[in-house]
């Protein structure tokens, strides 16, 4: 229709300005929606979903031990008969210390030994660092191609030699990137030797943790294989691995991640509705009159209504497309902050889907929001322009308009669970976001009351301010929820934060060793003893462990074929270090059953950590077979621990009765405590390793920084997040400052005709907003107080501490930034001059 | 032609009703001009509201053309208003966010006429505002403003101009001057003028002459020079 058409050109002219902040609020929305969504994609991109490539096979068998000849004939009968079969080889790999062979030269350096074997990759290429492809005459005769990073920590150059366990390699090459990727968390960087010369490192002799793999290339799909390796190979600890399977896993994980973090953008997006809400109601509100006009001009109610439908589509519509703009804006800022600590290869464009959901996010939002403020032009009565009463009809419910309200609810609870990718996680997102909005709407409520019973102030500004906050029309409760649920979002982080930090701050765990040695043989262990007493002079305490895995659980083997399972191998499936013990350690408590007494006994009794017992389902009285390198040990479960873990040095998730294990292979763990300086500590390893090289030692201070490091940056990533949410926030308190400009002009004249001074209406605006951001500033502080606490105890369990800088510092910062916000937004008001305002009202 | 039937408008007003219009019944031919005068408060504007199905009466009914528009629903009042009514009112209304140009294109818009801009730049001659077409309402005087409003309310060639007290807000020079406007389109297009104004010396100037006392017509003359 020509009439709506230019209709709605001609209100956008002159009300962009009053809708610019709706505008704004769906494009942030928008912008937070496309760049969480682009940057998991580009992210799963960069590290890879190609499981086949990852794996470098088709499939593959891997085992802590040796294959024994019962394994291979089990595997043999499966593969023998198969026609799929295109190409087979193995590997062996372990984490070990190296060292230069040099034994002048300084350094020690943590590195990922794998021992390979022709034809190698079975899938994906292997280039070197010179562009020419990898050549298997390389690791001929005690070569070594290994990762430059390498050479950088040692300070070598190719032609070097380094010490691994026993034997020195001689490095032929570097490579930029290997078959597999480099994907995961890495002890150290890769070195590739031949499988062969593996053995001569001694490092298979001295029970370090290895794995074996068998990986075959197939001419099909290899699932059918897999499932017949599977069923020959129930009972074993043999596992079997199908890149189909890894492929649906990863794949499946990162479109959960995905649609998880887009509900924080989502979050944002439907405050920003709620923005679109108020703005929307505001502007029919101060439309009554040119809708009336337009009835009794002869447009019927569904003609205007589609005018400022068509109006605020437009505006939805450019406001998403800013938002696109807005997103690839902050994909190239965290490129530029973060791109050292995200993948090399990571783009920074946006993703196509992203950009699309964004879209249609943004227009439905907009429409679905600013639908039932719209319905209420229906109601506006003509009649109005001979005689300007309050049309107090208005609010009234109808049929029509709870119908509407229902489609709106359904719709938004519909993009919920789109957005979700899962109708459980979307109900209880909207869900969760009504409880706290409703919770905070109502404090809001409950407060702006308290305040208006506290009459007695004695300033004329004062009583002033807290009139303006009951006006008419007043937006104070619109904006308390909006200032304050981005300062609960804000405040909650930064609250769970602190305590996350606190709770990981090792320096405050006395116990916590400084250097942990492993792999110590017992032959070695008066010797290793020997020679640290020397350095840390402290009273050292080997703890003895014994590799085992768990085979079975009251009888029933672990069936890999499970899928469940499969997801939880890293849980349950993977190897364990166990010990033994006749006694409690000091941050340990039995929590049922009953620890044992000190007598060694042949009964076989073992200790589970609670969390342990809850996935494997045990509880005292159920048997679990261990798996020894082979040997089968059935325990009994007698008492399940928790292990206050702030104050531990070890954690062993299954603790044997003595009695058993003494005389199982074993090696042992020597934590030590006091702490040496930094050079003394370089050197000290280096002599152990000279004289012990299977021994591998662990810097906890390294560790500890990496880990921090990583915690922080998620903080950091999640407090930029929810700073947008503050934003927003800001953003609809800027827009309803705006909206409700023209009311405070007219009431500014008046009381400038009535002998007011510029100085007085500055201090009630001051006063206004000061009020308000104090007030949102609160209850975002109180609330956010509550969330951390609740998550804190109940969801991470361990102790929480409040923080009072950070409440107060949260409730100043809110109050501030609203109070200026909103002071500088409304300051052109106090210059206006009064006679314009009152003739032209 | 209006009939007007018995018509009774009462409004709850607290606990009592409060009687504003009490069994009116009025005939206006095609083309006549009728001044409704009364003292403040004594339903003119109401009448008027209801004439144009702004409002509805509490009982009775109205005819326009024949057809009842007490019973019509909105979007058939919209049409009506559309096809047959002009407005113009004592505190203009115009639509501030629209130049006056475009407040005269309004209704031709909506009945979606082909030649609206040159007619409605036609109208803009007519009211002699035509290089003030581009400005908006607060760049306009009172009397300009109900210039574009007289304008505006004749755009589609109405049968039936309403008018409450489109004088009120005037000076007498400038209201004398829209007081002309509107009968000169009366008489130029035949237009039924229906006048309400507390000003005796407008009334005497209409063909027929309506007194309205706390709801109800306590006189109806035609005027001898009329
Ligand atoms: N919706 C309403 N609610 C309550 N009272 C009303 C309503 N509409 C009109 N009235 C009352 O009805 C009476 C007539 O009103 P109306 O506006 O028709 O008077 P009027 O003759 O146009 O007066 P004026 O010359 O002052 O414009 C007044 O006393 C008014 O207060
Ligand atoms: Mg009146």
């Amino acid at each position: 229709m020509q009439f709506i058409f230019n209709l709605t050109i001609r209100e956008i002219r002159s009300s962009w300005r009053r809708l610019l902040f709706f505008f704004l609020c769906i494009a942030i929305g928008v912008g937070s929606v496309v760049a969480l969504r682009s940057l998991i994609q580009n992210l799963s991109l960069a590290v890879g979903t190609d499981a086949r490539a990852l794996l470098t096979a088709d499939f593959e068998i891997s085992s802590t031990n040796t294959f024994t000849p019962d394994d291979i004939s089990r595997i043999e009968s499966v593969i023998n008969k198969s026609t799929l079969i295109e190409a087979r080889n193995e590997t062996i790999t372990t984490a070990a210390m190296t060292r230069p062979s040099n034994a002048t030269q300084e350094g020690l350096q943590f590195v990922e030994l794998k021992g390979i074997e022709p034809p190698f990759p079975l899938v994906g290429t292997f280039n070197l660092s010179n562009g020419k492809p990898f050549d298997f005459k390389l690791l001929e005769n005690k070569g070594a191609v290994v990762a430059p990073l390498l050479l950088e920590k040692l300070n070598l150059k190719i032609g070097d030699k380094i010490r691994i366990g026993e034997a020195d390699f001689e490095i032929r090459a570097t490579f930029d990137e290997e078959p597999g990727g480099q994907s995961g968390f890495r002890l150290g960087p890769r070195v590739f030797i031949e499988k062969k010369a593996f053995e001569e490192t001694g490092l298979t002799r001295s029970g370090s943790r290895i794995r074996r793999r068998i990986l075959y290339r197939t001419s099909d799909n290899p699932t059918p294989v897999v499932k017949e390796l599977r069923e020959a190979l129930k009972g074993t600890i043999l596992t079997v691995q199908n890149y189909r399977e890894t492929q649906e896993n990863m794949g499946e994980q990162f479109v959960r991640t995905e649609n998880y973090l887009s509900l924080t953008g989502l979050l944002i997006l439907v405050l920003g509705g709620i923005g679109v809400w108020n703005v929307a109601r505001v502007f029919v509100e101060q439309k009554r009159k040119t809708v009336a006009v337009l009835k009794c001009l002869g447009a019927d109610s569904r003609k205007v209504i589609f005018v400022y439908l068509l109006q605020i589509l437009s505006l939805g519509l450019l406001g998403s497309l800013f938002g696109i703009v807005l997103a690839q804006l902050t994909m190239w800022f965290v490129g530029w902050r973060f791109g050292t600590e995200l993948p090399e290869k990571m783009s920074y464009n946006l993703a196509n889907s992203a950009v699309w959901q964004g879209m249609i996010l943004g227009i439905l939002i907009s429409l679905l929001f600013s639908l039932l403020p719209l319905l209420q032009i229906r109601q506006i009565k003509p009649s109005l322009l001979l005689r300007d009463t309050n049309n107090q009809q208005m609010r009234r419910l109808d049929w029509t308009k709870t119908l509407f309200a229902i489609f709106t609810l359904g719709g938004i609870l519909g993009i919920a669970v789109w957005q979700a990718g899962s109708w459980k996680v979307g109900t209880a997102f909207l869900v969760g976001l009504g409880v706290t909005s409703a919770i905070l709407y109502v404090a809001a409520i409950i407060l702006t009351k308290l305040l208006r019973q506290t009459k007695k102030f004695s300033s004329f500004s004062i009583s002033q301010a807290v009139n303006s906050l009951y006006r008419p029309g007043n937006q104070t409760r619109i904006v308390l929820l909006a200032v304050g649920l981005g300062a609960f979002v804000v405040l909650a982080v930064q609250s769970l934060q602190a305590n996350l930090v606190r709770e990981f701050d090792f320096t405050r765990n006395e116990k916590l060793p400084n250097l942990f040695m492993v792999d110590i043989q017992r032959s070695q262990i008066e010797g290793v003893k020997q020679l640290t007493a020397e350095v840390t002079k402290e009273e050292l305490n080997p703890v003895a462990t014994v590799r085992t895995r768990i085979a079975m659980v009251d009888g029933v083997p672990i069936d890999y074929q499970q899928k469940e399972v499969r997801q939880n191998q890293g849980q349950i499936g993977r190897e364990f270090a166990v010990t033994y013990r006749p006694k409690l350690e000091e941050n340990e408590t039995v929590i049922a059953g009953k620890w044992w007494d000190e007598n060694p006994s042949k009964e076989t009794e073992v200790s589970v950590v609670d969390d342990m017992a809850r996935t494997l389902k045990v509880g005292i009285g159920s048997v679990i077979t261990f798996d020894v390198l082979g040997r089968k040990i059935n325990a009994t479960v007698t008492s399940i621990r928790k292990i206050d873990v702030r104050n531990t040095r070890t954690v062993f998730m299954f603790v044997f009765r003595p009695g058993t294990l003494e005389i199982a292979p074993q090696t042992f763990a020597l934590p030590i405590i006091n702490k040496i300086p930094a050079v003394e500590r370089a050197r000290f390893q280096r002599r152990v390793i000279d004289a012990y090289p299977n021994v591998q030692i662990f810097d906890v201070q390294d560790i500890l920084t990496t880990v921090t490091k990583l915690i922080n940056n998620f903080v950091l990533a999640i407090s930029f997040v929810g700073s947008f949410v503050m934003l927003t926030g800001i953003l609809i308190l800027i827009g309803s400052v705006s909206l409700t400009k023209s009311q405070r002009i007219y009431e500014n004249a008046i009381l400038k005709t009535l002998g007011a001074k510029r100085g007085s209406l500055f201090t009630i605006l001051f006063t206004e907003y000061a009020i308000l951001g104090l007030l949102a500033g609160l209850i975002g502080a109180f609330f956010a107080t509550i969330l951390s606490f609740a998550v804190t105890k109940y969801i991470l369990e361990f102790d929480w501490e409040i923080d009072y800088g950070l409440i107060l510092i949260g409730i100043l910062v809110t109050a501030i930034l609203v109070t200026l916000v909103g002071t500088l937004a409304s300051f052109d008001v106090l210059f206006k001059k009064p006679l314009s305002i009152l003739r032209s009202q | 032609m209006i009939e007007i039937k018995n018509i009774t408008k009462t409004v709850r007003s607290g606990a009592d009703d409060l009687t504003i219009l009490a069994d009116v019944s009025l005939e206006i031919p095609d083309g006549q001009f009728v001044a409704i005068t009364g003292a403040s408060g004594s339903g003119k504007s109401t009448l008027l509201g209801l004439i144009a199905g702004l409002d509805a009466p509490s009982s009775g009914e109205i005819l326009i053309d024949g057809e009842n528009i007490t019973v019509m629903n909105e979007d058939g009042l919209a049409r009506l208003r559309s096809d047959k009514l002009g407005f113009v009112f004592q505190s203009f209304h115009l639509i501030p966010s629209l130049t006056a140009f475009e407040n005269i294109l309004i209704p031709l818009e909506i009945r979606g006429e082909k030649d609206a801009k040159e007619r409605a730049s036609n109208l803009l001659q007519e009211v002699d505002l035509t290089n003030r077409g581009h400005h908006y309402p607060n760049e306009l005087s009172g009397g300009e403003q109900q210039r574009v409003a007289i304008a505006r309310a004749f755009a589609n060639n109405p049968k039936i101009l309403l008018a409450d007290e489109p004088t009120g807000n005037l000076d007498s020079r400038n209201g004398q001057h829209i007081f002309e406007l509107m009968t000169a389109l009366h008489d130029n297009k035949k237009t039924t003028l229906i006048l309400v104004t507390h000003d005796q010396e407008l009334a005497e100037k209409a063909e027929r002459q309506i007194r309205l006392r706390d709801g109800k017509i306590i006189s109806d003359k035609e005027n001898s020079q009329g």
